[in-house]
Order: structure tokens, then C-alpha cells, then sequence
């Protein structure tokens, strides 16, 4: 027997487990430092969080966002105002049509032509804008649970943003990075048929939310491993500056949409959900309830969307019709010069914002006069509320960090900008 | 100081020298009313009638560009009489205006298309067709013009006239089918012909040499000053993907004024043919650390004997110079040579061009004479040298056949017909690729900047001659031409003021607005 116990050592380098003494077995007393991440199925994006655990409790967190290399504010100081829109697809590439929104916002405050943007281009906004919503959460929502073991709520959910991906790539021709919204209007008109198919979506969204609510909402695992977990109070949201759903999860009523309306959020009826306890679960169950919230807007905006142009009448932003270009020589230069040189935005500067998937998403730009922006900054919700979430770990296990996490929902292309 | 004016424009007050126009006045306010056929470096005919403008007390709208300024004047730019004849006026200039932005060279530096987006932006209300001319007409050796695009603003006319003092075009026929030609019997051909496509605000004339090559907005602008002759006129080197693409003139009233000569324009094609591109030890390659031993090691035979010269080249940088003489003086030696092109007495011709067609003989003077070097042309060459370290692949005077004897170490930018004889040939950077200064004819030291980096393993000459001392064991410690400028400022008298400028980042000229 000692033979083969002193050849297993040889092999293995080290003592099998059943031969350890009482003694040796205990856990080692120090702290050990590990890393999660950048490459870790629940990291998601690259970020990387260096632990450093006693046992299986973290005393200690440093996350490090950093690794994607976006450069968003630095890019859009080269780039026209239109040529920025693809690039706000990639910040919270969730729910890219909202990012949209808020770019073409901001520039259309600068040039003082926010109210004349037409009714129908303002309708399809919100309702891209809505569906994105919905895209986000439920890829939150059921990424979250998929990560948590629930694999069947992931797949019911992703089905559902398919759908609407699907829909979303007959309005604009892309699946995830849509480019659709412009200065002064959005790029096209919804495609015929659209109405219909979107109102069946919802229906059927519907349908499959009761389906997922009904396997986690009181499902044993789900519930222990998120009540209770990552709580943060109300007063701690707003000290750290904590937006969307994470705060409102807190009891903070904030929404953009309500609190400093914009577009045509006045004329439809919502509400916002707000919950008590701050911790993973109600920041699910809020996340559930403004899907719903979304449906009901959506169904709205499908009633009261008028006929008309989407685009606004305004040369200063408008691309001149392609019959036009290629016949008379005024188009021909304006074309040219809003491809080339780029819309002229007058000097000056400015913050506007909109309700994200994750919360307030603001863009502040320094004008300088020309097409290009002087300077571009971003305030994105992923970047605020990851840097909560090493408060929020600490004194948690390290299965914990998985629905903290999740649930605080870090996009990547939004957070390393 | 001469008599000033006080004038309102759009209720701001501007103070101008008495005789300025109003057009040149409002640009000091940062208005910008739009022009055609103005152009500050040509007389004023006021035809394009774009710079319209209300004066107080004046019944009708004023052409900017000709109106003088008064004491008290009160002029109106944005008012809504002025801002529609501007709008009128584009709306007629574009009316038999051909689409052709998307073929047309100048596109995205155009003052029309400026002009238009900025003043006017209106939709076409023309549905007649439009009245055709005649697309490519040979105007000269370098010019081909489009008649269509031309709008009859007569900047290009009034060029030749004023700058070449030639008459060569002329408006024929009126109405809508006037048309830009040479005058009877005439080409255009001046040997400052290419200002007019620089003047030229739409794509009408446009340069044989440059047309259908690079657009426009690709290209970066990085300052610089013509290399072609001693005038050393101000230009911006127009280049992209790390070769240039053409030259223009940059406004410098001292010098050049607006404008160059048709030959400094060609000389970037010098940039890129027959160069030396790697360092030869007796004709075969090698790396920069055999070549710089041997060439050490050639030189030192004749040092030793005394039987050493050391060239200098009026084509060089005052810089280069400055360290090729810095090195003959801490190797003892009294006197150098200096080598350049042979004068060319016909291009003199009182305006820009000049005999001297080396940019920087005035340098090589004063640093010669600064160092305390006797400074001979290198025809002088003493018979009884056996070694040679030159800078510049121009040698007159020497023959081939005497180079090949001597132990000839060549600092060059091309591999051109003497530098084949060199023992050792070391390729240096040519005047677009590295920081430097020369100096002109009338003694003004002038600022280059490096557009892009040199081919191959060329280094700036100042730094090989820095690698050339150490290998020599001869003291030179310089890392920039700015230490080098620093050291030569102190030694040259006339030049203690000068300061070094800071490196200019080339301008991309897609930002840059029309050049028109």
C-alpha cells in the first residue's frame, strides 16, 4: 500500500484527497486573491473582478471594466453627426434603437429643431425605442436565470427577442445594429404589414412571460438565490447615482420618461413600477413589470400613430430624395455636403437624455460650428451601476457575484466608451 | 501708422485701415459674406454680385468686394433685402450648373458648394434643360477646361494678367452661352498658369498633373516651403498614404503673396523617383552599422593625410549643413565646398521666379562664414583630395571618373549619377520628409515640416552625420533638429532671434473648408 500511495504522490504531485490527515485537509486560514473574469461565462462584456475571498466570502472586490477598447467619445470627434449613429449602436447594442434616440436628440437640440420633428417620426421612436426596452430586459431577465441554472426561461425569452429583432430588421434592415433613427426624423417609414405583426408579437410575448413568470417567480432556488442579495438602499442608489431599473428597484420613482418627458411619451398612459426591498429580486420583478409597461405603450402608440412624413422638412438635416440627387445640381451639393463635411450643428453645448433599458442615457456635446462634434461625452447607466456592484458584492459568497451581476446588467459597449 | 475707419457692420463695430473694402472688414468680425470673383490677391471687378450687401442712407444693395469703407458706415449683412439677393444670385450661378460633384476634382474644397449649403440650401425650381458646353478643353500643357462648370467669375483671367503679366484669357460670346477661352492666338501657357486652378472656385480649370488622381478631402496639408528655387515661396504639401500628391501656395505677403511658379509645383515628383532607398558599401547593400564603419574608415585614410573634403549642397537644409560643417570644422579642416545646380538666368523674370534654383545658398553662407570655414564652389576641387564626404547627389565640376578614384562617402537623397561612383552611399531624408529650415534669397530663415516619413532606411542627414562623428569618435551629441537649430541659432549672428517653431500636425483637409 505505501508503494502506491508514495507512486500516486510521484504522479499526481501532490497527496490523493483520501490520504490527507485530519489536519492537512482544513481549508488554508489566509485570504486568497482570484480573478473572475475577463473571459467568464457571467462576466458579461469584458470585465474582469479581482476577489479576493476568505473561503467562499468575498472581502474584497476591484472590477475592472476596460478591456473592449471602444473609444466612443473619442471616434465621434472625427466622425459627422450622422456617422455617429452606428456607433451608438454599439453601446448598449441591447437596445440600440434607444441610443439612437438619445444621439439624434441631443444633435437636435443644438440646432433648435426638437419640436419640429414630425408626429409620425416621433411615434416610431418610441415605439423602436419601446421594443428595444423589452429586448433588453428580457435578455437581463433571462441571461440572469439561465445563469442561475433556470435554462428554460432563457430560451422562452430569447425566442421572444427574436421576434423582435425580426421586426426590427423589417424597419430597418439590420438585425441588432439598426442605424435607423436620423437627425430630424428616423431614416425610413415602418414596412406595410407592420402594425399586424407587431401586435401578434405582444400578444405572444405576453403569453410566454406568464410561462416564465410561472417558473421562476416561485420557484424555491430562483427566490433564495436572489431575495435578499445585492440590496442597496434608496439612499444609496441616489448617492451613487444609480438610474432605470436598479434604482427604481431602491424606491427611487425616477424615469425619464415621465420626469422630463420627451417625444411623445405625454400621450400615452404608463406607469412606473417602483419596488421596496433594492435587492436582486425586486430589480427582477421591476424589470418584468416595465416589459409589460412597454407592451401597454406599444399598444398605445399602434392606435394613435398618425400618417406623414418622417422625416422632417428641414434642408439644414434632411437628405435631399435620391430622384433629386441624381437630377438637379442643389440636391447633388447638399447630398455631397452632409455625406462630406456633415450636418452643420451650430456652436454651443448641450445634455440631452432618454430612459435607456438601463436608466438615463445622456449625451453632452461641445459644438464647434461644423458637422463634426468638438467633443462627445457619454453618460451611460452600465458605467454608473458597475460601479456599485463591488459594494454590493462584498460580504456575499461568490456564487452570489453571479445574480448581482446579472441583474445589474453591465453592457459592455456601453460601459468601456 | 496710416488712417484708420470706423465702421458698423450687423451692429458691431470694427476699426480698419482707411481704403478697405467692406467684404475685408467684415471678415475681421468673423462675418463671412459670400464671394466669388473677389479674391484678395486680384483687383476687384465685383461681377459675381454674391457679396451683396445693404449700406445705410444707400438705396441699393452694395458689391462688399468694391465698397470702400466710410467713417460712420453702417452696413447690414444679415437683413433680409441682402440675404435674398445672395440666395437669387446662387440660385442663377447654379441654374446651368452640371451635377458633376461626384466626377469633379474639386469637390469638397468648392466655394460653389460651400457657398450654396451655407447661404442658400433651397431646392431647384429649374425644370428646363440645362445649356450644354464644351467638357475638356485643352487650354495649355497643364490646364484642361470644363465650360460648364466655369460660373464667369474672371479670377483666372485676372491671374494671368496680374501674376504671369500675360494675357492669355478671355470671355467670349454672352448671356448663357459666355464661355471662358484663350485669348486670339493665345494658350495658356505662363510659367505661373496653375494659380488659376488654385483660384478657380469650382472645378473649371483644373491641373493635368493632379486631375482624376486624389480626392480632395482625402488629402492632409502639412506647411512647408518650396524647394525649387531661392524664392522659397510658402506651400502647403497636399499628401496622403505617405507620399504627396501636389503642391499649393500659402498666403505669405513677404514672400509669394497667394502664389508659385508652375515648376515649384512639379517638384514633389522629385520626392518619389530614382531615390536612395538603403545605404551601399562599393555598390552592394548593407545595414546603417557597416555603412557608417565604412564609411568612417574610408574617410579616415585621407583625414589623416590632410587630403579631405567635405561638400555642402545649397539643396540642403540649414540644419544638414549646419552639422556637415560642424563635423569639418572638429576634423580640422579650413575650407569646404559647396555644390548646387548651375543658375538658370532664364527664369528670372522680376516676379517669383529666380536664377538660383537652389533654395539655400544665402545658408550655407552664413554657416560657412559663421563657423569660420572658407566656404569654394565645388568645381574648385583641390587636386590633391583623395577623400570625399558629400552631402547632396548634385557634384558640378567633379567628373565621374574622378569620383570613382577619390574615397567618396555620399549623404543622398536620390541615387543619381554620381552617387553610383560613392565607396559608401548613405540615403538621407529628402525636404518633405524631415524637420528643418532654409533660407531664401533675401536671408529669411524659413520653417519646413515633415509631411511624411522618408522611404526605406533614409535618415535625416543631420543624423547621419551625428552617427558618421561617433563612428569617427568625434564629439556631436545632437537627437533633433531642434538641437541642432538651437546650436546654429547661437553660432550664426543674424539668426540669435530665431526660434523653433512647433511641429505642425498635418491639417486634413476635409476639415478644412473650400480653398477656392
Amino acid at each position: 500500500m505505501a508503494d502506491a500511495q508514495s507512486l500516486r504522490q510521484l504522479v499526481l504531485g501532490r497527496k490523493d484527497v483520501q490520504d490527507l490527515s485530519d489536519t492537512e485537509q482544513d481549508l488554508p486560514p489566509d485570504l486568497m486573491t482570484v480573478n473572475m473574469g475577463p473571459s467568464h461565462p457571467a462576466m458579461h462584456g469584458t470585465v474582469r473582478i479581482v476577489l479576493t475571498v476568505d473561503g467562499e466570502k468575498v472581502v474584497k472586490s476591484d472590477v475592472q471594466p476596460g478591456y473592449l477598447h471602444r473609444c466612443f467619445e473619442k471616434e465621434s470627434e472625427h466622425a459627422t453627426y450622422t456617422q455617429i449613429f452606428p456607433y451608438t449602436d454599439r453601446l448598449n447594442y441591447v437596445s440600440p434603437m434607444i441610443n439612437n434616440v438619445g444621439w439624434a436628440m441631443v444633435a437636435e437640440k443644438l440646432m433648435s429643431i426638437g419640436k419640429d420633428i414630425p408626429k409620425r417620426a416621433e411615434y416610431i421612436r418610441v415605439i423602436v425605442s419601446e421594443m428595444s426596452r423589452i429586448t433588453d430586459h428580457l435578455t437581463c431577465v433571462g441571461a440572469s436565470a439561465m445563469e442561475l441554472g433556470a435554462f428554460g426561461p432563457f430560451l422562452f425569452f430569447l425566442k421572444c427577442r427574436e421576434w423582435l429583432y425580426e421586426l426590427l430588421e423589417i424597419v430597418s434592415g439590420a438585425r441588432l445594429t439598426h442605424t435607423y433613427v436620423r437627425v430630424g426624423g428616423v431614416s425610413k417609414d415602418l414596412p406595410a404589414g407592420f402594425d399586424e405583426r407587431l401586435t401578434h408579437t405582444l400578444d405572444e410575448i405576453e403569453k410566454v412571460m406568464v410561462e416564465v413568470e410561472g417558473l421562476l417567480n416561485n420557484n424555491k432556488i430562483f427566490r433564495d438565490r436572489m431575495a435578499g442579495i445585492g440590496a442597496m438602499t434608496r439612499e444609496e442608489a441616489i448617492a451613487t447615482g444609480c438610474v432605470g431599473p436598479i434604482a427604481r428597484a431602491c424606491g427611487v420613482d425616477y424615469d425619464v420618461r415621465k420626469d422630463y418627458p420627451y417625444s411623445i411619451y405625454p400621450e400615452v398612459e404608463f406607469d412606473v413600477p417602483v419596488g421596496t426591498t433594492g435587492d436582486c429580486l425586486d430589480r427582477y420583478l421591476v424589470r418584468l413589470e416595465e416589459m409589460r409597461q412597454s407592451i401597454r405603450i406599444l399598444r398605445q402608440c399602434l392606435k394613435q400613430i398618425p400618417d406623414g412624413p418622417v422625416m422632417i422638412d428641414d434642408p439644414r438635416c434632411a437628405l435631399p430624395p435620391k430622384v433629386d440627387t441624381y437630377n438637379t445640381i442643389e440636391s447633388m451639393i447638399r447630398h455631397f455636403k452632409h455625406i462630406v463635411d456633415g450636418i452643420k450643428v451650430p456652436a454651443g453645448e448641450t445634455y440631452a437624455f432618454v430612459e435607456g433599458g438601463n436608466g438615463e442615457l445622456g449625451f453632452f456635446v461641445v459644438a464647434d460650428g461644423t458637422g463634426r462634434p468638438y467633443k462627445a461625452y457619454c453618460r451611460s447607466p452600465s458605467f454608473v451601476h458597475l460601479s456599485t456592484a463591488s459594494q454590493l458584492i462584498h460580504g456575499h459568497l461568490i456564487a452570489d457575484i453571479v445574480p448581482i451581476f446579472g441583474m445589474i446588467n453591465m453592457i459592455g459597449g456601453e460601459c468601456d466608451k | 501708422m496710416s488712417e484708420t475707419v470706423t465702421l458698423q457692420i450687423d451692429g458691431q463695430s470694427v476699426t480698419v485701415p482707411k481704403g478697405t473694402n467692406v467684404l475685408e472688414a467684415a471678415k475681421l468680425l468673423g462675418i463671412d459674406i459670400s464671394a466669388f470673383c473677389y479674391h484678395p490677391g486680384l483687383p476687384v471687378v465685383a461681377q459675381c454680385r454674391q457679396c451683396l450687401v445693404s449700406v445705410e442712407k444707400n438705396p441699393k444693395l452694395q458689391p462688399s468686394c468694391q465698397q470702400v469703407v466710410g467713417e460712420g458706415m453702417v452696413v447690414r449683412t444679415t437683413d433680409p433685402q441682402s440675404t435674398l439677393a445672395r440666395k437669387q444670385q446662387l440660385e442663377f450661378t447654379l441654374v446651368n450648373h452640371p451635377i458633376d460633384c461626384p466626377i469633379c476634382d474639386k469637390a469638397g474644397e468648392c466655394t460653389l458648394q460651400k457657398l450654396y449649403f451655407e447661404h442658400d440650401n433651397a431646392d431647384s425650381r429649374v425644370d428646363t434643360p440645362k445649356v450644354h458646353k464644351d467638357k475638356a478643353v485643352d487650354l495649355g500643357p497643364h490646364i484642361v477646361l470644363d465650360q460648364e462648370r466655369c460660373i464667369l467669375c474672371s479670377r483666372c483671367i485676372r491671374t494671368c494678367d496680374e501674376v504671369a503679366g500675360q494675357h492669355q484669357l478671355e470671355f467670349a460670346y454672352r448671356g448663357d452661352h459666355e464661355e471662358l477661352t484663350t485669348a486670339p492666338g493665345e494658350q495658356l501657357d505662363n510659367p505661373y498658369s496653375l494659380n488659376t486652378v488654385d483660384v478657380c472656385p469650382v472645378g473649371a480649370l483644373t491641373s493635368k498633373d493632379f486631375r482624376f488622381t486624389m480626392r480632395a478631402w482625402e488629402l492632409d496639408a502639412t506647411p512647408s516651403v518650396c524647394n525649387g528655387c531661392a524664392t522659397g515661396c510658402n506651400i502647403e504639401i497636399h499628401h496622403k498614404n505617405e507620399r504627396a500628391w501636389r503642391l499649393v501656395p500659402r498666403h505669405n505677403p513677404e514672400v509669394n503673396s497667394y502664389w508659385m511658379c508652375d515648376e515649384g509645383r512639379f517638384t514633389y515628383h522629385g520626392l518619389r523617383e530614382g531615390r536612395l532607398v538603403g545605404a551601399t558599401v562599393d555598390g552592394l547593400p548593407a545595414g546603417w552599422d557597416r555603412a557608417i564603419k565604412a564609411a568612417a574608415d574610408q574617410l579616415a585614410v585621407g583625414r589623416s593625410a590632410g587630403q579631405f573634403a567635405v561638400v555642402l549642397s545649397a539643396l540642403a537644409s540649414n540644419e544638414d549643413n549646419f552639422a556637415l560643417a560642424s563635423l569639418a570644422k572638429a576634423w580640422g579642416v579650413t575650407h569646404v565646398y559647396v555644390a548646387g545646380k548651375p543658375p538658370v538666368p532664364a527664369r528670372a523674370d522680376g516676379r517669383l521666379r529666380v536664377a538660383d534654383i537652389n533654395p539655400n545658398h544665402a545658408g550655407v553662407k552664413a554657416i560657412a562664414e559663421a563657423l569660420g570655414l572658407q566656404l569654394k564652389p565645388s568645381f574648385e576641387l583641390d587636386p590633391s583630395i583623395r577623400g570625399v564626404l558629400a552631402l547632396g547627389d548634385v557634384l558640378p565640376g567633379i567628373e565621374g571618373e574622378r569620383l570613382a578614384s577619390l574615397a567618396y562617402v555620399a549623404l543622398s537623397t536620390h541615387d543619381s549619377a554620381p552617387v553610383k561612383h560613392a565607396k559608401t552611399a548613405l540615403p538621407i531624408a529628402a525636404w518633405a520628409e524631415c524637420a528643418g529650415t532654409i533660407t531664401n534669397n533675401k536671408g529669411r530663415v524659413q520653417r519646413m515640416h515633415a509631411a511624411f516619413p522618408p522611404p526605406g532606411q533614409a535618415l535625416p542627414a543631420w543624423e547621419v552625420v551625428v552617427r558618421l562623428a561617433q563612428a569617427s569618435g568625434t564629439k556631436l551629441n545632437w537627437t533633433h533638429a531642434r538641437e541642432v537649430f538651437k546650436d546654429m541659432c547661437a553660432a550664426v549672428p543674424a539668426w540669435k532671434e530665431l526660434t523653433w517653431a512647433r511641429e505642425a500636425r498635418p491639417l486634413a483637409l476635409r476639415f478644412a473648408g473650400s480653398r477656392g
